[in-house]
């Protein structure tokens, strides 16, 4: 990898008591998809939450273009040009789909102009947020809403876009929609980090990819090399020898 | 026989407009609750208590100096306003992550307080704000209404209205409404949850503010009324659904109806009907009427 | 128990409150013996509380409804027949026992912010009545009661005796549920409902007990309280102000203990008497008290007994080694134990058919998504069967109307061949359904053997009034943590364990309920390699001990090496069902839930 966008070293973090996050390493190459894959619990969810401030670090460092992130707060972090699309269930149900993608630009709420423009730029970039733009978002299909919640993450134009499982529950054909939106969403020079239960979908959208097991990195490397890799099979299925 | 059913007619219909009137006003306080509850999780027993310091406010600074008392609108408002703020960041904040009933208990607490402190200000005595239209009434068409009842109701619509407008245009008002939607929703945009408390806080405490200056020009007010309202206010939240606005407006103005035409009709037994309405709804249909139930796994 | 008697946290108490006994005799104590009387009824309503609000967690702010009721009943009937404590006591019981009950089954249905609400509702509306039923209870003017009918040298004497009595039978109801199995089951409540609910425990009959034992002490207290006033008016009788301080003792002396609502009824009625001595009057009283629940809410939220405890513990914890638990040694060792005996129901068995469980054209709809949209299947007797898919297909909600926390909009559940459609989650664990959770809800409080014990196979009188460690339930519990490997985790607080641990804790919890059929719910997930081996084994011979097994698993080698069945869920229908070799090389599953060119051939054999 060139000069890497985020760079985390030995993080650790957690949740009450224990760590879920036992020392991370990882880079992100600009411009590029990354996903992490790994069984539940690796603590997947938990490294895109504490990229976006979502969760502080006990330990470590997470550097992005130059700037530590550990112990800003998740407005803060927003401004920096990272966005997060979370794992489901992150709109505002009793707001319109046009209230939502406008949220998405809270932090820029001032620059009336600028919010315009972003508005614009992302019913354009994803039509049905036009079509759609007046019903209430609690009234969307689970793919639909997957559609929101990127749209709003790009109102603020990240640097850095993070994804947890955009697959997640949803139909074989919704699944390619938001697959095709989130290709597109990189033709742009945007850099990406993916958590993805869906093996296959992952290694096949990334460049690279990052096996996680018991909160460290186990793997990393190309996507291509990783999904052929029998060892990611074993980690991400766990190691059930005993199999007929 | 037919002049009696005009009578019986015409008294219904005043008997409506006064329950609107007195709708209008429960609606502003319990929008205040519903906020509260919506945005934090917190049962605001203690509405009633910041109602009756409004009030009594009211009436220190009328009975000095003779203000016109629908002037401390926006300056109780604003008071109320500061205290709520005070209070979330202070303590409501701190407690919060034990739970409702711990939350509740606090809110009890600072409604004990309030209500000792005013009574050794001004006493344990009924005091009320008298200006000069408080014994006027209007007559439109048959029915007449007292003023003070008039005003009071058309302008707790208003102010609902206001704050209504507040919370669907501005952007504050939006980052509290989406931090009642969806807390990490709002976090991941860039909304700090505790602002948004504090100004949902603020703003529910703030109704109150508004809503003592328009109760003392109706009733007398002494420092323990603030226990007559707490019924009343739980009453109109949980028949409108814990935390929706709409819904809690929607259930005020039906039992500010029902109220009315209990006390014109059976008056001793005119507020069971608010606890009536509380048992009902809770146990047959504990969403409330316009909350709804949403599948606990993920979608 | 001897040893107990002998534990200073027992004797202190006791002793203190013996000696109290004794306060009468002090000679002109008139004035410090009305003060004592204000205490100790504190003491008993507190106490009373607590058995509901403190042991179930079930936080009632209208519990003082139960004194009015005790108090009108007294006073009622006392201007028909006289006033005789013997007699009346036991009636005002009695009454508040009955509306406890008639309450508590309509209130005990709502949680958390709703019933909190209920409570105050049902106070208000008491006071209300009491207000206007005027040819009983005397209107808003209330009820005068005479003189007691003893000499009046003994002056408040006789009061005080009756109201140290009741104190020390209520705390002696208390110190007996605690020990018995339905203070368990309270505690289980208090702790996590759906779960309690999941390992038999009968939670409306449980609540609704402890209800009506809770307003016992009020119902008899309030029918001395009233003729110690010698006046009885709705205010008076159902104040919340009232109910508001009897939390408040509660909440400072430590819910949820024996002696904590004793010590804080104390300290309430004291601050109350103080205040109105010192400040002097109502209002300075009223602020002083809302002060002091202020205080403890925020700093004190735990109450003086266990903080004071808690910190005795820590020091002496912290003096004593820990003792190294050897996490490998668990996943090697090996039981020979035949646990057949030990988790089978032996000759009540029933064998109607081949399907242990059966779901027959199960929907359920949220909104507008049909989560689970027509599914049949069947689980076979003595099978090990797997269900799969991707997440969002339905599969917790399924599970969910297997287990009851879900009812089905349409379509049936048969356990052992009969309807479970409706039934109750508990109904369903005493049929023989026993589940497990994708993130273990053990009772984190509570110790390895107090998790294992608290499972009940069916709801009985006999089984409540037991001690929680009596029957052969402990031998049984200690046998089975020995065929897990546990043995040595028995006196560790299940919150100590590691996750994987904790899951093969829940297990062994939930084979105490003998049951035909256990639903495992991602049992893989977020535990090491190593436990999941010994999870496997331990599956296999619980099967092979007569158990079917039902999991829900998103390790897939896991599910198609284990199972002999496999069903796939896709949006909310069944896909396909079939044997492991045939699921493995379904086109279907691998285009909706494995990814287009699956990995899943590489790790074979």
């Amino acid at each position: 990898m060139g000069d890497a966008l985020l760079t985390m070293r030995d993080v650790q973090a957690g949740y009450g008591g224990g760590l879920v996050l036992q020392g991370v390493d990882l880079e992100l190459e600009p411009g590029s998809i990354t996903c992490i894959v790994g069984p539940n619990g690796a603590g997947k969810s938990t490294v895109l939450r504490v990229i976006s401030g979502l969760l502080t670090a006990s330990a470590g460092s997470v550097r992005y273009d130059g700037q530590e992130l550990v112990g800003r707060s998740p407005a803060d972090i927003l401004r920096a040009g990272i966005a997060q699309v979370p794992q489901s269930r992150a709109l505002f149900p009793h707001m319109t789909v046009r209230d939502n993608i406008l949220m998405g630009g809270y932090i820029i709420r001032r620059e009336r102009e600028l919010l315009r423009q972003r508005v614009s730029m992302v019913e354009e970039l994803i039509p049905l947020l036009k079509d759609r733009s007046n019903d209430y978002a609690g009234n969307l299909s689970g793919g639909q809403r997957r559609m929101v919640e990127i749209g709003r993450a790009l109102m603020l134009d990240p640097r850095l876009i993070l994804m947890d499982e955009p697959s997640l529950g949803l139909d074989p054909k919704s699944v390619a929609t938001v697959a095709e939106l989130i290709r597109e969403v990189t033709s742009t020079g945007r850099t990406v980090l993916l958590v993805e239960q869906n093996v296959r979908l992952g290694m096949n959208l990334a460049r690279y990819g990052v096996v996680m097991e018991q909160g460290k990195v186990a793997l990393t490397g190309d996507a291509d090399g990783l999904a052929d890799n029998p060892e990611v099979a074993s980690m991400y299925l766990g190691r059930a020898k005993d199999q007929p | 026989m037919s002049l009696r059913r005009e009578v019986r007619e015409v008294q219904i219909v005043q008997v409506l407009a006064y329950g609107i009137l007195l709708g209008g006003m429960y609606a502003l306080l319990a929008s205040g609750v519903t906020l509260i509850f919506g945005v934090l999780d917190v049962v605001n027993v203690a509405q009633g208590a910041f109602l009756v310091m409004s009030a009594l406010f009211t009436w220190q600074v009328w009975s000095v100096t003779g203000i016109e008392p629908l002037l401390l609108i926006p300056v109780n408002a604003a008071l109320l306003f500061v205290i709520g703020w005070i209070i979330y960041r202070g303590m409501v904040a701190r407690v919060a992550p034990q739970g409702p009933s711990m939350t509740v208990l606090l809110m009890f607490g600072i409604a004990l307080v309030i209500e000792g402190t005013l009574n050794l200000v001004f006493g344990n005595k009924f005091k009320s704000v008298t200006p000069e239209y408080f014994t006027w009434s209007v007559k439109i068409g048959d029915i007449v209404l007292p003023v003070p009842q008039l005003i009071s109701g058309v302008l707790a619509i208003a102010i609902l209205g206001l704050i209504y407008v507040f919370l669907r245009v501005s952007w504050a008002g939006r980052a509290v409404r989406a931090t009642a939607q969806n807390r990490e929703g709002a976090a991941l945009v860039g909304i700090s949850h505790k602002t948004a408390s504090a100004l949902a806080f603020g703003i529910g405490a703030a109704t109150a503010g508004a809503g003592g200056v328009l109760l003392s020009i109706m009733y007398p007010v002494y420092p323990a009324t603030q226990y007559d309202w707490i019924a009343r206010l739980l009453g109109i939240i949980v028949l409108g659904g814990l935390g929706s606005i709409p819904g809690a407006v929607a259930g005020s103005l039906l039992l500010g109806v029902m109220e009315a035409f209990a006390v014109t009709y059976v008056p001793q037994w005119s507020t069971l009907f608010f606890y009536g309405t509380i048992l009902a709804i809770l146990v047959f249909r504990p969403q409330g009427l316009m909350g709804s139930v949403t599948r606990e796994d993920v979608v | 128990m001897r040893n107990r008697l002998k534990s200073p946290r027992v004797f202190v108490p006791l002793g203190l409150l013996l000696l109290l006994g004794l306060y009468p005799l002090v000679p002109d104590s008139q004035y410090e013996q009305s003060v004592l009387i204000t205490c100790l009824l504190f003491a008993i309503m507190a106490s009373g509380w607590n058995l509901i609000s403190g042991m179930a967690g079930y936080v009632s702010l209208g519990h003082s409804v139960y004194l009015g009721i005790g108090m009108y009943t007294g006073a009622i009937a006392a201007t028909r027949w006289g006033w005789d404590p013997f007699y009346l006591a036991p009636l005002g019981a009695l009454v508040a026992g009955v509306v406890a009950l008639l309450i508590g089954l309509v209130v005990l249905r709502t949680r958390a912010h709703a019933f909190v609400i209920i409570t105050i509702a049902v106070l208000l509306s008491f006071q209300l009545l009491s207000a206007n039923l005027k040819q009983f209870t005397g209107g808003t003017e209330g009820l005068t009661l005479g003189a007691p009918g003893w000499p009046e040298e003994w002056g408040n004497t006789p009061y005080f005796y009756m109201f140290y009595a009741i104190l020390l039978l209520t705390l002696a109801l208390a110190a007996y549920l605690m020990s018995s199995r339905l203070g368990a089951g309270l505690v289980a409540i208090r702790n996590d409902e759906g779960k309690a609910a999941s390992i038999g425990v009968n939670t409306t009959v449980y609540k609704t007990i402890a209800n009506v034992l809770s307003a016992l002490p009020f119902g008899a207290a309030g029918v001395i309280y009233g003729q110690y006033l010698s006046f009885v008016n709705p205010s008076g009788a159902f104040s919340i102000l009232t109910s508001v301080y009897l939390v408040l003792a509660a909440l400072v002396g430590g819910r949820g203990t024996l002696w904590g609502p004793v010590l804080g009824g104390f300290i309430v009625a004291l601050a109350n008497e103080g205040a109105t001595v010192a400040a002097g009057g109502v209002s300075a009283r009223v602020l002083i008290m809302g002060l002091v629940l202020v205080l403890t809410v925020m700093f004190l939220p735990a109450g003086l007994l266990p903080t004071l405890t808690g910190l005795m513990t820590r020091r002496r914890a912290s003096r004593s080694t820990v003792k190294y638990i050897d996490q490998a040694a668990i996943a090697r060792h090996d039981s020979h134990l035949d646990i057949t005996s030990l988790i089978s129901r032996g000759a009540g068995q029933r064998d109607t058919g081949t399907a242990v469980l059966e779901v027959r054209d199960v929907v359920k709809r949220f909104g507008g998504v049909r989560a689970v949209d027509g599914v049949s299947l069947t689980v076979e007797r003595g099978s090990i069967t797997g269900l799969i898919g991707p997440n969002g297909s339905g599969k917790t909600t399924l599970f969910n109307c297997l287990t009851g926390t879900v009812r089905p909009d349409k379509g049936t559940v048969l356990l052992d061949g009969e309807d479970v459609t409706s039934d109750k989650v508990w109904t369903r664990a005493h049929g023989g359904l026993g589940r497990t959770f994708q993130v273990t809800r053990l009772f984190r409080s509570m110790t390895v053997l107090d998790n294992l014990v608290a499972p009940l196979e069916r709801t009985s009188a006999r089984q409540m009034v037991a001690g929680r460690y009596s029957g052969e339930e402990v031998d049984r519990a200690r046998d089975i943590l020995g065929f897990m490997g546990l043995q040595d985790f028995e006196k560790q607080n299940a919150a100590a364990l590691s996750f994987g641990q904790q899951k093969l804790v829940e297990l062994a919890q939930v084979l105490m309920l003998r049951p035909s059929v256990v639903l495992l719910d991602e049992p893989a997930s977020g535990i090491n390699p190593t436990l999941i081996e010994k999870l496997t084994k331990v599956i296999r011979q619980l099967n092979e001990a007569g158990t079917t097994v039902l999991i829900v698993e998103h390790n897939i080698p896991l599910v198609l090496g284990l199972c002999d069945t496999v069903h796939v869920l896709a949006g909310g229908k069944i896909l396909t069902s079939g044997t492991p070799d045939v699921i493995r090389n379904d086109p279907l599953v691998i285009e909706a839930y494995l990814g287009p060119d699956h990995l899943l051939e590489a790790p074979r054999g």
